[in-house]
């Protein structure tokens, strides 16, 4: 225990859960594949996608105006004071990759906020948990990102 | 859960190095796929006033250059089943990216793997590990 208390309003996000569905196609896949230097390849006549382009679903698509200052994604913009955000972590679980032509849907929650005395102040820890499911309702992904913001 | 010696299986237990330099272009690319708008990754007036020598890699992008290591060392006999890095130091664009891995040991067709990154003076930007599966049988 930190002795660092987490505000009101943090504790009542914790674990609210937003969801939306995203349609993969090959220009998706493709793109994805060219930004992290990837070649994509077909198997069996698909395009078949790097084990993490779950990544390119994991942010919601909100109107510029709606993010923090700072453009960081929605999903941790948490209450705290604390405003420079930076990724710490990540933890992914991939069933299978995902495939052109398919309809994931992506559940995304505040899994814990953590307080932290750190080397240059009091940090917090954002802990987000996003989930992928396909049509059928079979998770197919998972991963747990921790991002680390100071004041 | 008993773990035989890597030695025993096919797949050599020294993964090889994938070495990167990641540009602007590259991380400019990867906001736009991911459609993170996170200042720090594109502007390094942003970045800079955050307290970072230069626009930072996003830790997203650094987790799928140890993506890409390991899927030239499984050589599409196998997929990976679990990935976990750790960013412990950020990165700009502009300087090599040593991805190093080795399996330390696998269980069935299960390799277990400890990943790091690190730069050319060896500091380590990255640690990770993960968890890959062989689609066939080891012989």
């Amino acid at each position: 225990m930190s002795g660092i208390p987490v505000p009101d309003g943090v504790r009542a996000m914790i674990g609210v859960t937003r969801v939306r569905s995203h349609s993969v196609n090959e220009t998706d896949i493709a793109r994805f594949a060219q930004a992290i230097g990837e070649r994509v390849s077909r198997r069996g006549g698909i395009l078949e996608a790097p084990p993490l382009f779950y990544q390119a679903l994991a942010y919601e698509a909100v109107p510029i105006e709606e993010l923090p200052e700072d453009g960081s994604p929605r999903e941790l913009d948490v209450p705290i004071p604390a405003t420079r955000t930076v990724g710490g972590s990540s933890e992914f679980v991939i069933h299978r990759r995902a495939r052109a032509g398919e309809t994931l849907t992506v559940a995304t929650s505040l899994k814990n906020v953590i307080p932290k005395h750190g080397k240059s102040g009091v940090l917090y820890l954002v802990v987000v948990e996003t989930s992928f499911t396909d049509a059928a309702g079979v998770l197919v992904a998972r991963e747990i990102a921790t991002f680390i913001k100071r004041a | 859960m008993s773990m035989d010696p890597v030695s025993s299986r096919t797949l050599a237990p020294v993964i090889p190095q994938l070495t990167v330099v990641p540009t602007t272009a590259h991380l400019f690319m990867f906001s736009a796929v991911t459609w993170n708008r996170h200042r720090i990754h594109y502007s390094k007036d942003a970045a800079v006033a955050e307290g970072h020598a230069d626009v930072v890699v996003q830790r997203a992008l650094l987790g799928n250059y140890l993506a890409r290591m390991l899927g030239q060392w499984l050589g599409g006999r196998g997929e990976i089943r679990e990935l976990s890095w750790k960013v412990l130091s950020s990165a700009a664009p502009g300087f090599a990216l040593h991805c190093i891995g080795e399996a330390t040991s696998v269980d069935d067709h299960t390799y277990d793997c400890a990943l790091r990154i690190v730069d050319d003076q060896e500091t380590v930007i990255v640690t990770g590990n993960a968890r890959c599966t062989l689609s066939e049988p080891a012989a």
